[in-house]
């Protein structure tokens, strides 16, 4: 009795936080035993094994055995969990309403770790152990993106992935809930029209994008030039120092008789001068810019929701010339007669292969499930998301994939597309997506093939915790 | 023999003609019957429009064109609630008391909308009379080719929930809805006098759970068969729906729907209530239907339920059942060939038979060879 009583009390201390740290399993050492382990789509080892440990796999082979006290899973297929890059499960609904962000704004500061608990454990029960969040998806920017882990109650180095794995725009949705455009050369900010946007509205956009970006990249190039002058300026100075330094002894006698020439010709001795060497100056630190040219220079993906043929057509003649920018499309209904254009700049296409009826907004109406397998038999890569509109649906993306496939797209592209593609195209692919020595132990155990609806999750592993079993 | 192989190869085609007079086989690796049986390496003869025979020891007739599917091969699928082919029709803002109204005399078979459900494996659709009043009239069930009409009137619609209500028309609140509808059953004439004697099943249109207890005592005391609507709960009241013996038509389930939702369905099969699925159609794309199930099935519903469901009980609840819905000697020859496991959303149907005649096919068909004999 004594001691029901005492467990009693440390669990009510404890309170709700401790609970919730309770409730998250710790790291393990977890040999998974399998008959396929998809390392990644079109590389499967048969009869394999997958080591964890400290949150990392640690090797994937087909002789590994368990060492001693590790934790042994059998499954019959293993793959890397699933990636939603186009969510809105993990981010508060002031962030998914988000009408003000500028470029620089950042979706991580506005994570929440602690809300949807319930949504995001049928995430992971489906499989789905990480999402690309956004900020203000709606909105005509909104910010730099972030990847996190679903498992709820992680600390923020397990849960953030990255905290800027994106800039997001958007043009020609329909009811755009706001954004500002900033004219960085002027320092006006522009607020987007409140209705509707017409046609001229939506090629508005779209400039503006463009201007944006070419301000970004006139901001690179005054930060390059910059840096060249700098240099320059460095050597200089440091040229003119070691002169000084050589012919110093030389330099004090010419100085001494030049004094004394003066002073018998009793003329005013001058002291020789040297011209400035005027330190260049850096160009006035803006952090939007920063942010732009960070895009320009493919150092992050510009990921641009558009739907209409329009806006893409528009969207692909204005980057052009940024030969560096990685331009990903988000949505791309009407991609389809740019297929050729996305293929050959290696444009990835961003798909959200939703059962749309006759209700949609205007720039759906050339939604169609058979997208995703048109752009890749056309060579566009290809990724899935659930739309970033609703944070329930992040649990449906392994049956929008189904769709997906069931509308043309092959199983291998589709299994990439939530994988290792989302991890690449999210520069996180040194940590998520596929099942290698050396990435995060984020993997699922499922009783049949992935991406069947028929298929069940058994285990999810996610940075080296179990998180889902067959009991809970 | 030509034709056929093109048609095969090609991605989308608008109907075709085979021979519909002269006889067909379909040899398939799995044949889900709908009556709860799978026959593998199973043989359909279908000739003059019907089902002639099935079974895995069946001869081939002299003369047959015969199509071997390397995979599943199941009854059309059935559609329970929609307004394809009527849009605009079924409803009338003004008037709220209409039973006379007939959805199907509205309807044009040859609409365009029509193809989308043929081309997802639907071959049968329930369309219905919009919830927007008291009571919109008639439903009709009508073969998603040619407006082939398999039941009307299908049901009597009659709606529970706030949809009948106005702020400026009545009834404004749904005490004053009932007093309407108890109006139409008391000295009940025309179809009310049908749906009273039992004749006519009931469409009963709800949304919360209450409408479902107040659709329960109504049908209770007017005597009335048929079927449920609309709440994504009713699963959460199977013990009186049960008593009832009322069916439940699953309203569309979307992407996200909450888990408690896919729970409560899966109550309906745990106590032995006869349940569909509604699409409503155009606004609803015709993959959606395949997808509510496919999401109850992967938060527990039974496979076999979640496939008579979209087959032979829809054809139950929609009052057809001895003509389509299930593969049987003398039913409608309504098939769906299947590129894989019906219930797996990746799988396509790749070719569609109603009434014996291949209606639609899909790139996926190009796996199904036929040769003849």
């Amino acid at each position: 009795m004594h001691t029901n009583v005492g467990w009693l009390a440390l669990v009510l201390a404890a309170g709700s936080a401790g609970a919730q740290e309770a409730a998250m399993p710790a790291r393990e050492t977890i040999l998974v035993r399998a008959e396929h382990v998809i390392v990644r789509p079109g590389h499967v080892l048969d009869g394999a094994q997958v080591l964890v440990r400290d949150g990392r796999i640690v090797a994937v082979g087909t002789d590994l055995e368990a060492p001693e006290g590790a934790r042994v899973i059998e499954g019959r297929w293993v793959c890397a969990g699933f990636i939603d890059p186009w969510s809105a499960l993990g981010v508060g609904g002031d962030s998914i309403g988000e009408a003000n962000a500028t470029a620089a704004t950042r979706t991580v500061d506005g994570l929440d770790p602690f809300n949807l608990d319930h949504l995001r454990r049928e995430a992971l029960r489906a499989g789905v152990t990480s999402a690309r969040v956004q900020l203000g998806p709606q909105a005509r920017i909104g910010g730099l993106g972030a990847v996190v882990r679903l498992a709820p109650g992680l600390a923020h180095e397990e849960f953030v992935v990255s905290d800027a794995s994106n800039l997001w725009m958007t043009a020609g949705l329909s009811q755009p809930t706001g954004g500002q455009f900033i004219q960085a050369s002027e320092g006006v900010q522009v607020q987007g029209p409140e209705r509707t946007p017409d046609p001229f509205d939506r090629a508005e956009a779209v400039d503006r994008i463009v201007s944006l970006l070419q301000a970004g990249k006139n901001y690179l190039i005054a930060q390059n030039e910059h840096r060249h002058e700098l240099e320059d300026w460095t050597k200089k100075i440091a040229e003119k120092d070691a002169e000084l330094d050589k012919e110093f002894k030389k330099a004090k006698k010419d100085r001494e008789k030049a004094q004394k020439d003066a002073e018998e010709k009793g003329k005013k001795f001058e002291e020789k001068k040297f011209k400035d060497e005027k330190k260049p100056q850096a160009p006035r630190f803006d952090e939007d810019n920063e942010v732009l040219a960070r895009a320009i220079d493919g150092r992050i993906p510009l990921l641009v929701g558009a739907e209409r043929a329009a806006e893409i057509r528009a969207l692909l003649a204005g980057t052009k010339e940024l030969g560096r920018l990685r331009l990903v499309i988000a949505g791309g209904s009407e991609a389809g007669s740019k297929a050729a254009e996305l293929a050959e700049r290696r444009i990835p296409v961003l798909v959200w292969p939703m059962p749309l009826g006759r209700v949609r907004p205007d720039e759906l109406d050339g939604h169609d499930l058979s997208l995703a397998g048109r752009l890749a038999s056309a060579g566009v890569q290809i990724l899935l998301g659930s739309g970033g509109r609703d944070p329930a649906a992040t649990r449906d993306l392994p049956l929008l994939a189904g769709l997906a496939i069931a509308h043309g797209l092959s199983r291998d592209d589709a299994l990439e597309a939530v994988t290792i593609g989302a991890a690449r195209a999210l520069d996180v692919a040194d940590r998520i997506g596929s099942i290698e020595a050396g990435k995060d132990a984020d993997l699922i155990v499922l009783d049949g093939p992935p991406l069947e609806t028929t298929t069940n999750v058994r285990f999810t592993i996610s940075s080296g915790r179990v998180v889902v079993t067959p009991e809970n | 023999m030509l034709p056929i192989l093109l048609a095969f190869a090609t991605a989308t085609l608008p109907a075709i003609s085979l021979p519909a007079d002269g006889p067909l086989a379909i040899r398939a690796k799995f044949v889900w019957t709908g009556g709860g049986r799978v026959l593998e390496n199973a043989t359909v003869v279908i000739s003059g429009g019907r089902i002639q025979a099935v079974g895995t020891d069946i001869a081939i007739p002299e003369g047959a064109e015969l199509i071997e599917h390397d995979g599943y091969l199941t009854a059309g699928m059935i559609a329970l609630h929609g307004a394809t082919g009527a849009v605009g029709e079924t409803q009338d803002s003004t008037r709220t008391v209409m039973p006379e109204a007939r959805v199907g005399l509205a309807l044009d078979g040859r609409a365009r909308d029509f193809g989308l459900l043929r081309d997802a494996g639907i071959t049968s659709i329930l369309v219905t009379p919009d919830a927007s009043g008291v009571t919109g009239g008639t439903s009709a069930l009508v073969k998603t080719l040619d407006g082939i009409v398999l039941r009307d009137p299908a049901h009597l619609s009659l709606v529970f929930s706030t949809d009948a209500l106005s702020s400026n028309r009545e009834p404004t609140s749904k005490s004053g809805a009932l007093a309407l509808l108890n109006a139409l059953f008391t000295e009940p004439r025309g179809v009310a006098a049908e749906a009273r004697s039992g004749k006519l099943p009931c469409l009963f249109e709800v949304r919360e759970r209450e409408d479902v207890g107040r659709a329960l005592a109504f049908a209770a005391e007017h005597e009335l068969v048929g079927t449920l609507h609309g709440a994504w709960l009713s699963g959460e009241m199977s013990g009186a729906i049960a008593k009832s013996g009322l069916s439940v038509i699953v309203p569309v389930l979307g992407v996200g729907t909450p888990k408690r939702v896919l729970d409560a369905v899966a109550r309906l099969e745990k106590d032995g209530i006869v349940f569909g699925f509604g699409l409503d159609a155009p606004w609803n794309h015709a993959d959606a239907m395949r997808f509510s199930a496919a999401l109850c099935v992967r938060a527990g519903l039974g496979r076999q339920a979640a496939w008579q469901g979209l087959t032979a009980n829809a054809a139950k609840i929609a009052g057809a059942a001895a003509r389509t819905g299930r593969i049987e000697r003398g039913l409608d020859a309504d098939l769906c060939l299947w590129s894989g496991d019906p219930l797996d959303l990746a799988s396509r149907a790749s070719l569609v038979i109603i009434g014996g005649q291949p209606v639609s096919m899909n790139g996926a068909a190009s796996a199904a060879k036929e040769s003849q004999r």
